[in-house]
């Protein structure tokens, strides 16, 4: 039976025809893009994004066949005449290398007789001759790769150790950083400001600082890296402590437990698989981050890294960021496989 | 002995949750709290351990008075069992019931985790006699049926041998088969140690099933005290029916209407 449309109504509502219906935008919102293409064509000027467009454009066309060519390309072409074949080997002439031991070679490395040609100036005959020479070399054919392995080993350990001692410092910041165990305001507001000024100092700054203190080596990198993750940590762990559940802190406190007793048993087990996330992805981070930080004399890699490129050894350098890539790459597989194993 | 002396609380936002309630509960008496939602009974209750602070009036167990230097010391002879169960979802059932004695235990005991063996055994009782198994020790709490976290929230509630038990709402997020069985299991422990219980229920049923003492609350007063077998129609108007509304506000101590003496069972 058809009813009349009132009936429909519940007491006193509108007919649905009359609704007030809203548009997905208005014109504030318009005016409002508008605006921000208008800031961002002007910032586009400053950071020369219509430069990167044309040269990148006319690689494109070099690339193609369109034109002979580029500034990119011929940036690009520099590394990559060079940078293959990738540098493994090492070798040094055996005069050259103090208390030499024939009967006893370093590992993987054998002696090679050359003859080397070196020029001279004839005075007798005044123009130049050509002088040969046999001269004996340790050549060692992986030297080089096992060189950077070394050296990325140690940007690893750097990075581990700057991992943990960035826990050790975030902690406390961490517990006086939540507001909800903080003792009092002030230190509250103490380890909030430290977390933060921690965070805003670029590493790559804090190293310069560092080598400067502690001279070149990996005691700055890992003092730099430390420092800066102690300040995302301590947000972190912070923020996590404050936000977790409420209900057991709560039946703990009833029960008479201490403030630790009750971070220990109500909120750590809570909150502990995002602090293993978290650190977890810092450590990846500041494997990351260690691989650069030698750029500035703060360890690692970086250091070999940034010499050879500095004198074009692109082979040299094809040979380093394989390692590093790699590196990062496995370690991103083991990380993920130890995740699944510890958070459950 | 738990005496509450004209205890009053307004929160910061202005809300009345209590005025004036002055209760006498006898040692090992389970006394059930009713009352609409809102109606001062959690209030009333985490009054009695601290975790609601009274704007006046105050309470005091066997005869120590609740304040900041005894706050402590009372807090490890009241437990408390929850309605949202508050166990720790990913720490094991002993762990969770270990935690309960927290505030006994030595700081490096708690903090190490390292308990004593002979409390260990306890918690195997305690779990024993809420009717979980061995096999429900060392899974996660998270891992368990409502039931039965709230019995080993029970067990917890027991581990430090507590002169009162706080129940809020003990059954409220369980299923009404498993109600009854798990309120029993709160009276036997507590009847087997002479534990005093404050319970506050939401079905009237289950109060007359099982409580010594029922006392009725609205708007923050007392407006029943008595033998569960009184609940019947006009208690049960004072305490829940809307029509009352307007009789209590003008009366606002219906209690003296309707039970002078409050009657001690
Ligand atoms: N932290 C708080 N801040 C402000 N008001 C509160 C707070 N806690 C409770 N109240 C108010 O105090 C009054 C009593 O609350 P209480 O939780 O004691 O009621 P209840 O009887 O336990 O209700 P329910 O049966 O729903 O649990 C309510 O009006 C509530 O809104
Ligand atoms: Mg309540």
């Amino acid at each position: 039976m058809a009813r009349p449309d009132s009936e429909i109504f519940v007491g006193g509502s509108k007919p649905a025809q009359q609704w007030r219906v809203r548009q997905p935008y208005g014109p504030k919102l318009i005016l409002g893009l508008l605006f921000a293409a208008v800031l961002l064509a002007l910032s586009a000027r400053h950071t020369q994004i219509d430069k990167m467009l044309v040269m990148t454009a006319e690689w494109a066309a070099q690339i193609v066949g369109l034109r002979p060519s580029s500034e990119v390309g011929k940036g690009a072409k520099r590394f990559a005449d060079t940078a293959f074949p990738l540098v493994f080997h090492e070798e040094a002439p055996v005069s050259r290398i103090e208390k030499f031991d024939r009967n006893n070679l370093p590992w993987l490395s054998h002696l090679e007789t050359r003859t080397v040609e070196s020029a001279r100036y004839d005075f007798d005959r005044n123009e130049m001759v050509a002088d040969f020479e046999k001269q004996e070399f340790l050549v060692k054919p992986v030297g080089y790769l096992v060189y950077v392995c070394e050296k990325m080993i140690e940007t690893l350990e750097m990075a581990l150790w700057a991992t943990l001692l960035s826990i050790v410092i975030s902690l406390p910041l961490a517990y006086f950083g939540a507001r909800n165990y903080s003792p009092n305001r002030f230190t509250y507001s103490a380890s909030r400001l430290t977390s933060s000024f921690l965070r805003a100092m670029p590493e790559l700054v804090a190293a310069l600082f560092l080598v400067l203190m502690y001279g070149f080596g990996p005691i700055a990198g890992v003092l730099a890296l430390g420092l800066h993750c102690a300040g995302f940590f301590g947000k972190f762990y912070a923020d996590d402590i404050e936000n977790a559940e409420r209900g057991p802190q709560e039946a703990l406190i009833a029960t008479g437990a201490g403030k630790l007793a009750v971070l220990r048993y109500a909120v750590i087990p809570q909150v502990l698989p995002q602090y293993i996330a978290y650190t977890q992805y810092i450590l990846e981070r500041n494997v990351r981050m260690a691989t650069v930080i030698g750029v500035v004399g703060a360890g690692g890699i970086g250091i070999e890294l940034k010499g050879r490129f500095d004198m074009f050894d692109f082979g040299h350098v094809s040979t380093i960021l394989l390692v590093i890539f790699l590196t990062v790459l496995g370690l991103e597989r083991i990380s993920q496989w130890l995740r699944k194993r510890i958070i459950r | 002995m738990l005496n509450f002396n004209q205890c009053g609380k307004t929160f910061a936002d202005g809300t009345v949750a209590l005025r004036d309630v002055s209760l006498e509960v006898p040692r090992g008496q389970f006394c059930v709290l009713l009352g609409p939602s809102g109606a001062g009974k959690t209030t009333l209750l985490r009054a009695v351990n601290g975790l609601t602070s009274l704007t006046t009036g105050d309470v005091e167990l066997d005869g120590v008075a609740l304040n900041r230097h005894t706050l402590g010391k009372i807090r490890r002879r009241v437990a408390m069992v929850h309605q949202q169960f508050n166990l720790v979802g990913r720490l094991n059932v002993m762990e969770n019931v270990l935690s309960g004695s927290l505030g006994d235990v030595p700081a490096w005991r708690a903090l190490t985790g390292l308990f004593d063996s002979r409390l260990r055994r306890k918690v195997c009782g305690l779990l024993q006699d809420v009717g979980l198994a061995e096999s429900h020790v060392y899974k996660r709490a998270s891992e368990l049926s409502g039931g039965q976290q709230q019995r080993v929230a029970i067990a917890r509630a027991f581990i430090m041998e507590p002169v009162l038990v706080l129940a809020d709402e003990p059954v409220a997020s369980l299923d009404m088969s498993i109600s009854a069985t798990i309120l029993e299991l709160l009276r036997d422990a507590s009847a087997k140690r002479n534990t005093t219980v404050l319970c506050t229920l939401h079905q009237v049923e289950l109060a007359r099933q099982f409580a010594d003492r029922v006392i009725g609350m609205r708007d923050g007063t007392v407006v029943y005290d008595g033998p569960p077998s009184g609940l019947c129609g006009e208690a049960l108007d004072l305490i829940y029916d809307k029509r009352a509304e307007v009789e209590i506000s003008s009366r606002r101590t219906a209690v003296d209407v309707l039970a002078p003496n409050a009657i001690a069972v």
